[in-house]
């Protein structure tokens, strides 16, 4: 997304005495996605699926296979559907509101909106059904939406929320009264429960007039890049279309972007195998005290809509499922393929729209420094800091940001307790506590219990890594690319040989699409020798000149390599092992050497284990309780061989590092 | 509750104990990989498995040698008949009166003790290669055991009847095999196609016309295809009114299931204990509340067919169509010479809040006749209405126990007799029997107008439980044939469609024919009897019982077919048809050009050329020819 997009800050006009109960107490006809008829309730939703074809012949046969009777299997469906069903009062909306918007000011946020994208969809709603797929980084998107719709009149969102928040008390329920529904998270050994969902969510697409909302991710990346997508809940919502209930669905990718995750040092500490606190009303106080600060600004960029119709090029082939009662018909795996190709699809869009903020090209350039063990005075930072705008517009990546030198000072507040200048106005990350983990937080730990010293230094890092990683995507391919040419001057089809492997071993840490990446190869290949990274005479691939961005484009993908050739080795070493066993021994082979703090991350390991199965290098077969890892020695050793080839290598002293500052250390002395 | 069949048995049967549902020659293993699989089918789908009355080894609960229950059968004897068991309302009960009717109508000698047949223990040898028997285990359930191969040989024909007793099929299948689902059905009829081995459609063997019998010059190895283990419930959708069957599901096991969910097909042919949904589509079957329910044709919005050639089925759900001649009507009688039905999808029908029962005493045949076709005239047709001649009425009387329903026709009629019709002639008096469904209004009403129209025509009501007990009757009388056979006679029934204005001289001729045709043979013990048992605009069927003494005759099988032959070219040169529900099979293949004309004749072998050109399903109905070793080699020269 270059091209320009004028983003508005939706909450300036609220920034006035009167201007937030006058807004939320207004009158308000919302937009509804369709014009039916015949409007249904809330309640007219859970009694439409109580009564369905559907789940009646689920009973029946649930009922004759186990001999339970009707009445309590009905019973059960009810008390499901009162579980999941959303619920819409406008007084708690509004009073929501109120609160939500009291919040933004307390925490000093800007919510920039891409205006012109949200008109026009306006103006197209009234036809079919829309689905909000946003990008899942924070808890705060549950509310962005929501705040978002109630600002242009349109209805609001149902949104899927994850049991989670059911459970919390009054937090719960506000959140079903402001439309939101809410899911297990796994549907398996329990059919009813599943079919109860299934035909709920069928019928608010097909029967609810307001946007759906959910998150094609299934849940909150906390890596703040984008992952591979889960297919149920796309399934479930785009069934109404496959059974031709309605024409057709339009799909709205949405990119949210933060300047700062309130959730940040949670996400850090879960990489290194911290498990997350069970969320609860009194942890959501405790961290409302500490929302009174600077999250900078948040950017809602809605994508083009897709019409899934148009996606599929009208395709009005039908199945034998017409032959079933509507109610009953489901997707043929032909049409699930279909789905599962949107919904790749939506990710790389969700992509495509992100804007890579201040807080990210700061962030590189912070990271850089580190990686250099060389600090960087104040104006050579906004030196810096342009270029890295410069080189991201030039990947393709849309930055917002104009006035570059004000927007980092906002964004040093903004981080101010990750990094800050110092006293000679040099940059600095600010070091992790040492804190000693209990022998319960111990026992909970998902990987290889790490060393005090490992997480100390690990933290601010990986914390850090958080803002590199949503631009990475951008910088990935020409990266590779880079490395490859690197080892040796190649022929392109070798070199694009080579790519296409190394990437497909990192399919799951830099999500794409396998269709995409001829373009995607030529584009940056194009891009390397434009910048005179790599340069070519005749068919030969050679190293370029521009020693400045090579660097940068060295060690961006320096810790998902490491992470891959590690997991690689251990699981050579292994040859037949489980997923959990595999992360812990992984973790441990890492921490013992010097690497990029990121590699010690879960997600990034389960990552590069997922791409050497589907590079072919492991084989994933699902055991009693855990899925197993078989090794396949062949394909395994051509890819650690690959791997090794074109890692680069680094020694960065990450625990002794300039850049790192320890202020408790400071204030101690 | 309607017939009073279904109350009294329905019960009952629910305690047969068929819970082994294995075959000897089957391994455990498989029944045990069975029910595995069956279970995660059925998670989170709507399809309803459906426990049948039937075991697959139906020698344990049915009789191998006739038919019905095993413990459900006539015995007559010195201190009078009884019929044994307790599924039907008559079990366990005396019939004082029977073994009188049976000497004199029948020239039977009850004293005599009763022929059963002593079970067979040598069979034909399998045909089937063993290479192909391991390959159809692989996709279902093989029996290659002699009972199970020489109980689906047959139908219910006297001819069968008398084969099975005697062990003397001249062929019987090489294997059977039960497949549970569709795609197991296309994998098998793939296999036979590979392998050029014939395939018989098998539901519950109640064919009454040879249909299922197996072809005597077939050379190829035979599979039966037992479809009794596709009887699940595919989806219920009680909003639409319809529901998809796998079409192995017995008639009994359908209802049962519907009535407990509070519908019903309302499909009711007299065999529907034990006939099969696939079957009544194979045969154009006809139930008895037809008026109400329809005809199969009228029940069936859609079927799925598995042909060598692949795969026939609608691409639509829809109430009617116009897109060429409807290929439904390919299917339906079809008699198994064209694939396989696997999955139907069927009307149902919520239950009735009434069911009543009717009964109308007339003086004649000719009167109730009259009722009969006004009835149909006005479209008043309660969900079933038949006439039964004056012999089926004394034969009724003859099966009333020490102190029931026949005593209460009598008494009432005797009370009548006294203050009304001094008219009636007990030796010429005729019966009706109705069944009338609705809300309590609506069968009030009908009934009103009903007693309207009968007394128009001099009938009488006669009473509810008369009604009852005809109804009740009907499935025991599908009994008497074996006590019959026992007991040297033989006895068949055999029915014609024929429009009203033919309908009574028919009827004459017909008896009159056989009457002469028994008399030429010099057998003086028979019995002739008719009903009107179903009416339509155009016409009405009529039901003929014929059996005869088998004293006097040398080949007692081939007589009866001599002379129902001539009963049936009496019939159709009267304007009546080859059938009206029971099909044309093997033994009325005589008349089958002549009904259809020698281009439907045509038509029906292009259609065999065209979904089943290697004749795999060779069953040889209609217009087939058996496929002998001669053609074989004929065709080779
Ligand atoms: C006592 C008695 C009473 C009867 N009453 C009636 C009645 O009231 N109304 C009536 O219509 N009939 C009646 N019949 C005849 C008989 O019951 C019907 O023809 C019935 O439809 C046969 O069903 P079945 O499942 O027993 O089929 P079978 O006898 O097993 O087979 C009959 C024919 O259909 C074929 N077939 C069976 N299943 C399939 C399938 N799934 N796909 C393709 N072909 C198949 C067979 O190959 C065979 O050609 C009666 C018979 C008896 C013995």
């Amino acid at each position: 997304m270059s091209e320009h997009v004028n983003f508005v800050d939706i909450l300036e006009p609220r920034r006035t005495q009167s201007g937030i109960f006058s807004f939320m107490s207004r009158n308000w006809r919302p937009q509804r996605t369709m014009v039916m008829d015949k409007y249904c309730s809330t309640q007219d939703l859970k009694d439409i699926v109580a009564n369905s074809v559907y789940l009646d012949s689920i009973i029946e046969a649930e009922c004759s296979r186990t001999g339970l009777s009707k009445e309590k299997l009905h019973q059960e469906v009810r008390n499901y559907l009162e579980e999941m069903g959303l619920d819409k009062k406008m007084h708690v909306i509004r009073w929501n509101g109120v609160f939500f918007l009291k919040i933004c000011f307390m925490m000093k946020i800007k919510m920039f909106v891409n205006e012109a994208a949200v008109l026009t969809l306006k103006s197209k709603m009234g036809k079919n059904p829309v689905l909000f797929l946003p990008t899942h980084r924070s808890y705060a998107d549950f509310c962005l939406m929501t705040y978002l719709c109630y600002h242009y009149d349109i209805d609001f969102p149902a949104v899927a929320a994850g049991m989670d928040f059911y459970s919390m008390a009054v937090i719960g329920r506000r959140m079903r009264e402001t439309g939101a529904f809410y899911i297990r998270r796994t549907l398996a050994g329990d059919p009813l429960y599943a079919a109860t969902l299934k035909q709920y969510v069928r019928t608010v697409v097909g029967k609810h007039a307001v946007p759906i909302e959910f998150f094609l991710e299934g849940t909150r990346s906390r890596s703040n890049k984008s992952m591979p997508p889960k297919y149920g809940m796309l399934s479930m919502t785009l069934m109404p279309f496959f059974a031709h209930e309605v024409n057709d669905i339009t799909i709205v990718p949405v990119n949210i972007s933060y300047d700062r995750l309130m959730e940040h040092s949670l996400f850090a500490y879960e990489h290194l195998g911290v498990p997350k606190p069970k969320e609860s009303t009194g942890g959501f106080l405790k961290a409302l005290r500490s929302l009174n600060d600077h999250f900078g600004n948040i950017y809602i960029n809605l994508g083009a809509p897709l019409s899934l119709r148009e996606y599929l090029h009208n395709d009005t082939s039908h199945s034998k499922e017409t032959l079933k009662p509507v109610d009953l018909q489901q997707l043929t795996p032909d049409q699930f393929k279909k789905v599962q190709k949107i919904a790749d699809y939506v990710i790389t869009l969700q992509q495509k729209n992100t804007v890579a903020t201040i807080s990210n090209l700061l962030s590189l350039v912070l990271m850089q420094s580190l990686m250099k063990n060389r600090l960087l005075e104040y104006e050579e930072l906004i030196q810096e800091v342009e270029w890295m705008v410069q080189e991201l517009r030039n990947l393709g990546a849309s930055v917002f940001e104009n006035d570059v030198r004000s927007s980092v000072d906002r964004i040093l507040v903004v981080h101010r307790s990750m990094m800050r200048l110092d006293k000679d106005r040099r940059l600095r990350l600010i070091s992790g506590v040492l804190t000693d983990l209990s022998s319960e937080d111990k026992k909970k730990m998902k990987g290889h219990i790490l060393q005090a010293q490992t997480m100390v230094v690990a933290v601010p890092i990986v914390q850090l890594q958080l803002y590199v990683n949503p631009v990475l995507h951008y910088i990935a391919p020409p990266a590779l690319i880079y490395l490859i040419v690197q080892r040796q001057a190649l022929s392109r089809d070798k070199l694009r040989e080579d790519y296409r492997r190394i990437r497909k071993l990192l399919s799951h840490e830099f999500f794409h699409l396998e269709k995409d990446e001829e373009n995607t190869f030529n584009k940056a290949l194009d891009y390397c020798i434009q910048n005179r990274v790599i340069s070519n005479s005749g068919d030969l691939y050679s190293l370029g000149e521009d020693t400045k961005l090579q660097y940068l484009l060295r060690w961006a993908t320096w810790p998902a390599l490491t992470t891959l050739l590690k997991a690689a080795d251990v699981m050579t070493q292994q040859s037949s092992c489980g997923h959990k066993l595999a992360l812990k021994l992984v973790q441990q082979r890492l921490e013992s050497e010097r690497v990029h703090p990121y590699c010690l991350s879960l997600e990034a390991i389960a990552n590069c284990l997922s791409g050497l199965v589907a590079a072919g290098a492991l084989v994933k077969l699902k055991g009693d309780q855990d899925i197993v890892y078989e090794l396949v020695p062949d394909v395994m050793k051509e890819s650690t061989i690959l791997v090794n080839s074109i890692l680069p290598s680094f020694s960065v002293d990450f625990a002794n590092n300039f850049v790192v500052i320890d202020d408790k250390a400071i204030s101690r002395l | 509750m309607s017939a009073a069949f279904a109350s009294s048995s329905d019960s009952k049967m629910n305690n047969v104990e068929n819970d082994n549902r294995t075959v000897d020659s089957v391994k455990k293993k498989s029944f045990g990989d069975k029910n595995k699989k069956n279970d995660t089918n059925a998670n989170s789908s709507t399809v309803i498995k459906v426990k049948s009355v039937i075991p697959r080894r139906r020698q344990d609960l049915l009789k191998w040698y006739g038919w019905g229950y095993k413990d459900s059968m006539f015995k007559l004897g010195e201190e009078g008949a009884t019929f044994t068991g307790n599924r039907y309302s008559i079990g366990g009960k005396i019939l004082p009166h029977l073994s009188k009717w049976a000497i004199d109508n029948l020239g039977v000698d009850p004293t005599k003790p009763p022929t059963i047949p002593k079970i067979p223990t040598t069979f034909a040898e399998s045909r089937l290669p063993e290479p192909i028997r391991l390959e159809l285990e692989k996709i279902a359930l093989v029996s290659v055991d002699g009972m199970d191969r020489l109980i689906r040989a047959h139908g219910q024909t006297l001819k069968d009847m008398s084969q099975l007793r005697s062990n003397s099929f001249p062929r019987i299948p090489d294997a059977v095999i039960w497949p549970e689902s569709h795609e197991q059905v296309e994998k098998i009829v793939s296999c036979a196609s590979r392998h050029n081995f014939v395939l018989i459609p098998f539901g519950g063997g109640t064919s009454v016309s040879g249909a299922v019998t197996c072809p005597a010059k077939e050379m190829r190895p035979i599979v039966v295809v037992d479809t009794s283990d596709m009887n699940s419930i595919l989806w219920l959708d009680k909003d639409q009114l319809l529901a998809k069957v796998q079409a192995g599901i017995i008639g009994q096991d359908l209802e049962r299931e519907m009535r407990a969910r509070g519908f019903t097909v309302g499909h009711e042919p007299d065999s529907y204990e034990f006939s099969t949904l696939g079957g009544w589509v194979a045969t154009r079957a006809s139930g008895m509340k037809k008026n109400t329910y329809g005809n199969i044709e009228d029940l069936i919005v859609q079927t799925k067919v598995v042909t060598p050639r692949g795969v026939i089925e609608k691409s639509c759900r829809v109430p009617r169509i116009s897109c060429g001649p409807d290929f439904e009507h390919i299917v339906m009688g079809s008699e198994g010479c064209f694939g396989i039905v696997t999955e139907v999808t069927l009307k149902i029908r919520p239950l009735p809040p009434v069911v009543r029962y009717g009964s109308l005493v007339f003086p004649d045949w000719e009167s109730g006749f009259h009722f009969e076709r006004e009835v149909a005239r006005q479209r008043l047709q309660p969900s079933s209405i038949r006439l039964m001649d004056n012999e089926q009425f004394r034969f009724g009387q003859a099966l009333k126990t020490e102190n029931t329903w026949g005593g209460v026709l009598l008494d009432g009629l005797k009370r009548l007799y006294i203050t009304k019709i001094k008219g009636f002639d007990p030796a010429k008096l005729c019966v009706v029997t109705l069944l009338m469904e609705g809300s309590a209004e609506e069968v009030k009403e009908r009934e009103k107008k009903l007693n309207a129209i009968a007394a128009k025509y001099g009938g009488i009501p006669a009473g509810a439980t008369n009604g009852e007990n005809g109804y009740t009757l009907t499935f025991v009388i599908a009994y008497l044939r074996d006590v019959a056979i026992e007991y040297d006679v033989v006895a068949e029934s055999f029915e014609t469609s024929v429009p009203w204005d033919r309908t009574l001289a028919l009827c004459a001729n017909v008896k009159r024919r056989v009457r002469d045709e028994c008399a030429r043979r010099g057998i003086h013990k028979y019995l002739i009897s008719h009903r009107l048992t179903q009416t339509y605009d155009a016409g009405c069927c009529i039901y003929f019982y014929f059996g005869h003494n088998t004293a006097q005759v040398s080949d007692p099988v081939n007589t009866y077919e001599e002379i129902e032959e001539a009963a049936r070219d009496e019939i159709i040169a009267c304007g009546g048809s080859i059938s009206h529900h029971h099909g044309v099979g093997k033994l009325r293949k005589k008349w089958y050009t002549d009904t259809v004309s020698e281009p439907g004749r045509q038509l029906l072998l292009a259609a065999k050329k065209t979904l089943d050109p290697d004749n795999i399903f060779a069953l040889a109905n209609m217009a087939f020819e058996e496929q002998g070793n001669e053609t074989i080699v004929k065709s080779k020269l």
